[in-house]
């Protein structure tokens, strides 16, 4: 009986990851506080937080290239059995799921703000509480705030990720028919696309007519919009490398979950940008004067 | 033995007081003996009328050492949720742990392994499953029709006629608003002789337990609906009364609206009930019912005015303290209206 | 699966690996404990990082008892020096870190980490976890989340050192109201906590829906299993809002949001929502396991089979489903709106018909059995009787009318310690006791084990009961001086925690002894009562099990 493993499931080695991983975070963690209070507690207490975070940030990547380079080498290994397989599927979708409930919280959070909306008004950029003032109404977004033509530039980046939605597709198609062409191909078109997405994203930011700062409309604004974006970019990276492994012929049109999940997971970026545009750009700046 | 004091205590203060406060148009000649009797503080007085300090009745308003049920009510939906409480939820609580307790020793008598060696196989029975879900329901609709109507009955908006308090929160301490009187002021918590700085107020007896004693109390006509609105400055407080049945958060941004109307005049004694900080345990809440008559001189006296009356100048002295005649031959309690008065008159905002 | 051109290779995995998998062969001292791909090896790491953490709780606890056991302030100026800052604050910081341990870093370890971790597998005839590796950065992430919340009580939180936030974190005390760096260590703390929690999830539910051996159908899974996998959904679902929640605290601390401001139209109360969201799922996850462990005991020692076994598994279920609409009957006083709290009030009471199911079919499944009062069956029996105290409790709480009394007073600090410290603590240790010969393969002192129950239930008993009377004569929570009149239920609760100490004492001799020269345990030391498949298994068993899946028929 020892030594003979008669089953299918991934008996793994020792690994180093998960402790470097960890410890890394906490130095993010830890540096991300000494970061924040070094600057705002007082100017001149630079603690050398930042960097502490930097070094815990550049660890926890490392950790991600190293954990993962180990799962292709695996699965070159002919370690990812069909059950093995299965397994990260449902850990993919699962983990699809948690990141759903995540975005629930930031739609919450709209939501909340948006329904029962609050006597203010927005001048010159600073923003008046009114509660209390006879004659005022509660308007959401503020009073005297200027929000984003959605059918403008977010019209724009909706088409872009539902046509990258469809590359994507399309790259899926072709490897499954073993057109190691045609998934060059439309991987390359989608992080084009993607690429294209964040950079409208980063332009829309920066002439946005408002700040981040002190009003809710903007908070949730800034911070579900900004998840988005950061999970667009994370996307993209899964893409990219993606693409890296297909010069290398790593998908086999058997065996490709790699590129599936990167699938699944841009579908997931798209979906909740439809909900994001539905809901943020045009619902909720509905009747508020726009940014010419 | 605690509560054997109290009790004892309690009976004592219940004899004088509860009678006297009934009748609050009777002058107490026993009162200006007591201003009197404290040279020290004459010129406060002289300085700031004084609203003579009704000391409380032990037992009511207030927590009991040693005791273990929920505070006498004195608003009739306090009653009523306290009959729930008393009538409904306790015999139901009591009994469903009483009947799994007794389950449990029956079995333990009856099947421990000498008493019964062989264990039967038996993991089915669609009858008595069906039981254990349908009865728990009955019991639970049960409760539920008596509580929705409760809550339904909370929710009923203040009348036209109800005097609007309202309480903000602010760290460490209440402010309060009669937008209907154009009264405000702010009460802090009576901190202890030993405790106070030198020349300000400390807490008596008649001002009401230690931590539970405020500067300034909330004075309120009985018979009376109550509207209270609650904010807060900073961060969440909670303005909690359990003789009342209310407790109603105190948020930023945000004013939280309930009503109550209180049956008997008394002094009555909450705490900041959400966690607000170092001094969250700091910020007591005093009531003090009166009759509506008593509630007028008072509003007066606070330079407010009655709705629909012409205002009146401040200055009016305190036509006749009531009812303090009462605890007067308490040498400490003698000494509380002058120290209040002291404390009224330097008591801004701050903490 | 190299080249898409190439012949596919795949599935060759018996070819390469042989000199990994000797059942018995352990990789090195540091490999083996700090490296881990071995669900048994993480049980074992996550149960001693709760008993750490439960000692910390539990001795932090004790701090504020000592505090708590006379009106006036006893020792908080001395202690308060010690760290100095403010003694008030300091009370905030002590309850805070103790509820933070007790949930985050005592309960569900122990229970989902631990228990979870060495069982599940085993019961389902697993060879392993799903995922092995992700497993042990579950355990790892724990230290460093640890380790920032230990780490918070030494900066500044405000006037003192240390958060004083509540485990709720209420904004806007935690937002504006807790200057310094010390909340921001917290909310990181559960940030990592919740991070290696949904990890943790991910590999349960993978692993009991893939790798259940030959046979093995869902139907006729262990209950633990089958709670273990309902925590796993609660987990999952309800953590990432309270991810998000705290993120917001995070950017309103200190990046200028106006998620819970109210000048910038922010809205406090929304904190609320987001936190029960999760935080009531949470408390159902910290019992669902335990729910487990008390079915497989109350068998066990009944000598049959789980009575209404279906019934048994389809009411955690809806727990789990039930517990996720249920959140606002924890805010029954923000000034929410009749209708609103209507619907909290009747929706909650829902949950008690699914409990009660569990509570009448451990009865039923004891009825007619054979009985024998082991240590971990006197667990269980308390645990059955104590939960229920504190679970009616509960309905009572749910009453929306009735709870403007009773919330933030001690009232809902007795019905939650009843449920936790009398509930959850008490299935845990059932467990412990239950499976210590398995996992350590020494029988423990049963002696020393009665003990310890009896006196722990008459400690905790003494501790908790009367403050159900404090709250119902009005004492608030979270108050670290009390009027005099709360003085004497205060001073019988301190001594009941006397008791519990000393109890606890019993528990730790019992585990040194044992472990060092406890009687070697059987492969099945419980007898023909214990079913499951860990008993088919060596004490301990090989450190990879079922080389060769077993058959279950
Ligand atoms: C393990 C943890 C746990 C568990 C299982 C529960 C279970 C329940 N809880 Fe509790 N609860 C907490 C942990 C838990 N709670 C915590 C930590 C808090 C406070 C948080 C804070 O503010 O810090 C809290 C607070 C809390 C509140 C808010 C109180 C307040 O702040 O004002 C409420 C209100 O509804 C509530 C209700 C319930 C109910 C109805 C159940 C039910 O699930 C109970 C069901 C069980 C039974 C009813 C017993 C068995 C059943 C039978 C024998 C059948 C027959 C019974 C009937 C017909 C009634 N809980
Ligand atoms: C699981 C949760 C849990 C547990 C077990 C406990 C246990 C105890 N708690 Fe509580 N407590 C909370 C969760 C818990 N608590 C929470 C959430 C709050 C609210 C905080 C807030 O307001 O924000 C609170 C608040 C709270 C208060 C109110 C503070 C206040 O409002 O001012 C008090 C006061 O006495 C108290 C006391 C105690 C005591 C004496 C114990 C004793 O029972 C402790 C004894 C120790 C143990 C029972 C642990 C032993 C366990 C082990 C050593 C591990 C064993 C492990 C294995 C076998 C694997 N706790
Ligand atoms: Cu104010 Cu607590
Ligand atoms: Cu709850």
């Amino acid at each position: 009986m020892a030594g003979a493993k008669n089953h299918d499931y991934h008996i793994l080695p020792p690994s180093a990851w998960p402790l470097i991983g960890s410890f890394s975070a906490l130095a993010m963690a830890a540096g991300g506080v000494m970061w924040m209070h070094g600057s705002h507690v007082a100017a001149d207490q630079a603690n050398g937080g930042g960097w502490i975070f930097l070094m815990g940030l550049a660890g926890v990547l490392f950790t991600f290239y190293s954990w993962w380079a180990d799962v292709v080498k695996e699965a070159h290994a002919g370690d990812h059995t069909p059950v093995v397989s299965l397994h990260l599927r449902y850990g993919m979708i699962l983990f699809i799921a948690s990141e759903v409930m995540f975005f629930v919280g930031w739609f919450w959070a709209f939501f909340d703000f948006s329904l029962f909306p609050v006597a203010l008004q927005v001048v010159d950029g600073q923003v008046e509480n009114l509660t209390g003032q006879a004659g005022v109404v509660a308007q959401f977004p503020a009073k005297g705030l200027h929000v984003i033509d959605a059918f403008s530039l977010p019209l724009l980046n909706t088409l872009i990720l539902l046509c990258s939605g469809t590359t994507i597709t399309w790259a899926h198609h072709a490897l499954i028919h073993g057109d190691r062409d045609g998934l060059k191909k439309g991987l390359w078109l989608t992080i084009i696309l993607g690429l294209l997405f964040s950079g409208i994203q980063a332009y829309e930011y920066a002439h946005a007519p408002f700040a981040f700062k002190g009003l809710n409309y903007t908070s949730a604004f800034y911070m579900a919009t900004g998840f988005h974006g950061f999970h667009v970019i994370i996307g993209t990276i899964f893409l990219i490398v993606c693409l890296v492994r297909t010069y290398k012929g790593h998908f086999t049109p058997r065996q490709h979950f790699g590129f599936e999940a990167a699938a699944w997971y841009w579908h997931f970026v798209d979906v909740v940008w439809l909900f994001l545009f539905i809901a943020i750009y045009v619902w909720g700046g509905w009747g508020a004067p726009v940014h010419g | 033995m605690n509560i054997l004091k109290t009790a004892i205590l309690a009976f004592g203060l219940m004899l004088a007081p509860s009678a006297a406060m009934a009748t609050p148009g009777a002058t107490a000649p026993a009162a200006v003996a007591a201003n009197a009797a404290a040279p020290a503080d004459a010129v406060a007085n002289a300085a700031a009328p004084v609203w003579p300090v009704t000391p409380p009745v032990a037992g009511i308003g207030q927590p009991v050492n040693g005791a273990i049920g929920i505070q006498p009510q004195v608003t009739k939906l306090g009653e009523e949720a306290l009959w729930m409480h008393d009538i409904i939820l306790m015999p139901v609580m009591v009994i469903i742990s009483l009947l799994v307790l007794g389950l449990l020793f029956w079995i333990a008598a009856r099947y421990r392994a000498k008493a019964n060696p062989i264990a039967s196989k038996t993991s089915h029975n669609t009858a008595i499953e069906v039981i254990w879900t349908l009865l728990p329901v009955l019991i639970l609709v049960g409760i539920a029709i008596p509580s929705i109507s409760l809550l339904a009955k909370q929710y009923k908006p203040a009348p036209k006629e109800a005097i609007t308090l309202k309480a903000t929160g602010n760290q460490w301490n209440w402010s309060y608003e009669y937008p209907d009187h154009g009264i405000e002021f702010t009460a802090n918590m009576l901190p202890e002789k030993d405790e106070a700085a030198p020349g300000t107020a400390f807490r008596t007896d008649a001002d009401g337990p230690r931590l539970l004693a405020a500067d300034n109390r909330i004075i309120l006509p009985v018979g009376v609906p109550i509207k209270l609105l609650t904010t807060a400055s900073d961060v969440i407080h909670s303005w909690a009364m359990p003789a009342f049945w209310i407790k109603m958060d105190a948020v930023p941004g945000r004013t939280n609206e309930t009503s109550f109307t209180i049956e008997k005049p008394g002094v009555y004694f909450g705490q900041c009930s959400e966690l607000c900080g170092d001094k969250h345990a700091y910020m007591p809440i005093v009531v003090e019912a009166v009759s509506p008559a008593r509630f007028a001189e008072w509003v007066k006296f606070k330079g407010g005015k009655m709705p629909g009356s012409e205002p009146v100048a401040a200055a009016v002295a305190p036509a006749a303290p009531a009812a303090t005649g009462a605890t007067a031959p308490v040498a400490d309690n003698a000494a509380a209206p002058a120290a209040n008065a002291t404390n009224a008159a330097t008591a801004a905002t701050g903490n | 699966m190299t080249d898409i051109a190439a012949t596919p290779s795949e599935f060759q995995a018996h070819g390469h690996d042989d000199h990994h998998h000797d059942a018995d062969h352990k990789p090195g001292f540091f490999a083996r404990w700090f490296m881990s791909t071995n669900h048994k090896d993480i049980g074992t790491l996550y149960l001693i990082f709760a008993i750490f953490a439960g000692i910390i709780g539990g001795a932090i606890s004790g701090l504020m008892r000592a505090e708590l056991a006379a009106p006036g302030i006893q020792y908080l100026h001395g202690w308060a020096e010690l760290q100095g800052g403010d003694h008030l604050h300091l009370w905030n910081a002590l309850i805070t870190a103790h509820g933070l341990i007790m949930v985050f870093f005592m309960v569900m370890p122990a229970m989902i980490g631990g228990f979870g971790n060495w069982f599940v597998p085993i019961m389902i005839g697993a060879p392993d976890m799903a995922f092995p590796r992700m497993n042990n950065i579950s355990f790892w992430l724990l230290v460093p989340a640890f380790t920032m919340l230990l780490g918070s009580a030494f900066v500044s939180g405000g006037s003192g050192s240390g958060s004083g936030t509540g485990w709720t974190v209420y904004a806007p005390l935690s937002t504006s109201g807790s200057p310094g760096p010390a909340t921001d260590m917290a909310i990181l703390s559960l940030h990592l906590a919740g991070a290696s929690s949904i990890l943790g999830a991910i590999n349960f539910i993978t692993t009991i829906f893939n790798m259940r051996a030959p046979g093995m159908t869902l139907h006729k899974m262990p209950l633990f299993v089958w709670s273990v996998l309902v925590t796993a959904f609660l987990l999952l679902l309800s953590l990432p809002v309270l991810a998000a929640a705290i993120t917001m605290l995070l950017t309103d601390r200190n990046f200028g949001t106006a998620f819970f401001d109210a000048a910038g139209g922010g809205d406090p109360v929304l904190y609320q929502h987001l936190f029960w969201f999760f935080g009531h799922p949470e408390v159902y996850i910290m019992i669902l396991p335990g729910f487990g462990i008390v079915s497989q005991i109350i068998s066990t020692f009944s000598k049959k089979p789980v009575f209404g076994y279906l019934g048994m598994a389809y009411a955690m279920v809806a727990i789990g489903v039930v517990g996720f609409v249920v959140w606002a009957h924890h805010m029954f006083t923000t000034g929410m709106s009749v209708n609103t709290k209507m619907y909290f009030t009747a929706a909650t009471m829902v949950i008690a018909v699914p409990t009660g199911i569990k509570i009448f079919s451990w009865i039923a499944t004891m009825w007619g059995g054979s009985l024998s009062f082991k240590t971990p069956m006197m667990w269980s029996l308390g645990f059955i009787f104590m939960f229920t105290v504190g679970g009616v409790t509960g309905v009572l709480l749910a009453n929306g009318g009735i709870d403007n009394y009773m919330h933030d007073t001690y009232y809902v600090v007795a019905h939650f310690h009843y449920v936790l410290s009398l509930g959850a603590v008490f299935s845990l240790f059932a467990g412990f006791y239950y499976w210590f010969p398995k996992m350590s393969g020494k029988m423990y002192n049963e002696f020393l084990g009665q003990l310890h129950f009896w006196t722990f239930f008459l400690g905790v008993n003494v501790l908790f009961f009367p403050m159900h009377f404090l709250g119902l004569q009005g004492m608030p929570r979270r108050y670290p001086d009390y009027p005099d009149a709360f003085a004497y239920w205060n001073h019988i609760a301190s001594l009941g925690y006397v008791i519990m100490a000393v109890s606890m004492i019993f528990f730790f001799v019992n585990l040194i002894i044992s472990l060092a020269a406890g009687r070697k345990a059987g492969d099945s030391p419980w007898g023909e009562g214990a079913t499951t498949l860990e008993w088919t298994l060596s004490s301990p068993p090989p450190f990879h099990q079922f080389e060769t899946l077993p058959k279950v028929d």
